[in-house]
């Protein structure tokens, strides 16, 4: 659905972009994760055709983004950390002035749409009473009017409450599911993208650290918390005894190959020392981003 | 069939906005304004004395196309370039700050064509400014003296002295306020050009006015008479040519002509900004 081989971009001395190549499949929620200044947005900008990359090339549907712009962006809606509107026009108006930048607007199918976002009640209100989940909920309207194939959020939760922020991820987790749509997924908020996401790319200055399935990635490596009595010695006697081969913060140690969680509770057991506790810990996205952004062991 | 949508809705945008319309409620105001100054027995002297002394009857002429031709000579150059800077300078440059342009770059619409609407709902704003102007100041000076009487015009930097019965007068006037609204073309594409720029809606406002200022002032200078028609303003003022007493067209239409490629000119450096900018938050 998305190519872009070898893009680069760079305002002024920074690079912002750095040769940055990636796929994403069609009918997948695709998570695009860094920090800021990472080169999200400006992937994303570049996407859009709204910034101009200085080499590389970016397809939408096999279509070029700036030789084939109207092809390439037919089909797709994309939403802004913060939606702007023309604040002074109603919700309506706004919806009809953005799609037809598409397509002519059916007031049958923004009904639909109206609905499907909630607003209905306050669609004829002017944009500027809206709040601002009520303003994430008019631009999920705006880019799913074209009807799109492919929809592109760049940091959308970002200033919703816990309930939107729910509504969100569930409204989009059913346009991927119902609707089949392919969805591009920028965020800050690791939680989410862990719920949304099974591909994901990782971007560090402008460079793509990882691009992928993120469970896939270490799948291999389990972790156990160990708590007992005398911790710092029990650790370092564990490490010796080749049960585990890492320890981390936070009383966590990796398993070696050939063990497991009861052969270290009963060496533990049998060595003296008083258990508390010792289970595997299920291994976080955050854990992954960490490992991947630091680019070494994630619990370290 | 998209694009008159297009340009529907770029003029829906123009005219919702408050802004908009301070231009039209300034020069109510300044009409109303220019003749209670007219009341001013100073002010009726030097217009009676203006019109006895070449042997006209001030009567004949003190009545509403006089009025409407004198509010419009006076407001026309600081109040028109003002208004159509302070719209034409927002129309890119406050949709880039708001967030907006990114919304709608997100569009299949190509820049030029969307520049495109907009730049012609700025032109439609700009000859509607005018037509209102013309119509407006008529009102106010018909109502103000209760006829339309006959016309009298004095414009001194533009040899301009003329009489012309009523319905002479009338049409005079009319040819007067179409021209108006071609030649202010050009500072609502020079507006519309800074607005394509980086830079703030009020900075492509305040770069407008300096221009044309600028090039007011240079004008008058004595040493550059030699280079008049290098000036923007000189073309500008063509429409007061009308009232000549054999109205130059060809002149009229050397000013147009250098108007519109002067437009084009500043459309075209605007689009090609607007072009090669990154739209990024």
């Amino acid at each position: 659905m998305i190519s872009i081989r070898q893009a680069s971009k760079r305002f002024g001395e920074r690079v912002a972009v750095d040769d940055l190549s990636l796929e994403v499949p069609r009918g997948v929620i695709f998570g695009l994760l860094g920090h800021n200044g990472a080169g999200k947005s400006t992937t994303i900008g570049m996407l859009l055709a709204q910034v101009l990359p200085d080499a590389g090339e970016l397809r939408i549907n096999g279509c070029d983004v700036f030789a084939d712009r109207a092809t390439a962006l037919a089909r797709v809606g994309a939403i802004f950390e913060t939606p702007a509107f023309y604040d002074y026009l109603s919700g309506w108006r706004n919806l009809r002035i953005f799609c037809e930048y598409t397509a002519p607007a059916e007031a049958e199918r923004m009904h639909e749409i109206v609905k499907l976002v909630g607003l209905e009640d306050r669609i004829h209100d002017r944009v500027s009473v809206y709040s601002h989940g009520m303003r994430q909920r008019l631009a999920l309207a705006q880019a799913l009017l074209p009807n799109p194939e492919l929809l592109i959020l760049d940091e959308p939760g970002d200033g919703l409450d816990p309930e939107g922020i729910h509504e969100m991820r569930n409204l989009i987790l059913r346009l991927n599911r119902d609707w089949g749509l392919t969805i591009l997924f920028s965020s800050h908020l690791l939680s989410e993208v862990q719920q949304l996401c099974t591909k994901l790319a990782v971007m560090r200055e402008g460079r793509l650290l990882f691009s992928g399935d993120w469970r896939e990635l270490g799948a291999d490596r389990h972790w156990l918390r160990v708590r007992v009595d005398r911790q710092a010695e029990a650790e370092r006697a564990l490490l010796a005894s080749g049960l585990v081969d890492e320890l981390a913060y936070d009383s966590r140690a990796r398993l070696a190959q050939q063990a497991d969680v009861p052969a270290v509770a009963a060496w533990l057991v049998a060595h003296g020392y008083r258990v508390e506790a010792v289970h595997p810990i299920e291994r976080t996205l955050e854990d992954f981003y960490l490992e991947t952004i630091h680019g070494s062991g994630c619990l370290r | 069939m998209m694009f008159r949508q297009q340009l529907q809705h770029e003029l829906v945008k123009l005219f919702a906005r408050k802004r908009t319309y301070i231009g039209f409620g300034a020069f109510a105001a300044l009409q109303v304004l220019i003749l209670l100054l007219l009341q001013l027995p100073k002010a009726k002297q030097a217009f009676t004395k203006l019109l006895s002394t070449n042997g006209y009857l001030p009567e004949d002429y003190y009545a509403g196309l006089t009025l409407a031709m004198l509010i419009i000579e006076f407001t026309i150059f600081l109040m028109g370039a003002l208004y159509l800077a302070l719209v034409a300078g927002d129309v890119v440059a406050k949709e880039v700050e708001d967030g907006t342009m990114r919304m709608v770059l997100a569009r299949p619409v190509s820049r030029v064509r969307l520049l495109a609407t907009k730049w012609l709902a700025c032109a439609l704003y700009t000859g509607v400014l005018m037509v209102f102007l013309g119509l407006t100041s008529m009102a106010a000076g018909v109502i103000y003296r209760g006829r339309l009487g006959q016309l009298f015009v004095f414009v001194p930097h533009e040899n301009v002295f003329g009489v012309f019965p009523t319905a002479d007068g009338v049409v005079r006037y009319a040819a007067a306020i179409g021209l108006l609204a071609v030649t202010m073309q050009v500072i609502t594409a020079l507006a519309f050009m800074f607005s394509c720029f980086r830079m703030k809606p009020a900075a492509a406002t305040i770069l407008t006015l300096t221009v044309m200022f600028t090039d007011f002032v240079l004008r008058n200078v004595p040493y550059f008479q030699s280079f008049q028609k290098y000036f923007i303003t000189y073309h500008t003022s063509s429409w007061l040519r009308i009232y000549h007493d054999v109205i130059p067209w060809w002149s009229i239409g050397e000013s147009i002509v250098y108007l519109m490629a002067l437009g084009a000119t500043f459309w075209i450096i605007g689009a090609m900004a607007f072009c090669s900018r990154d739209f990024k938050s």
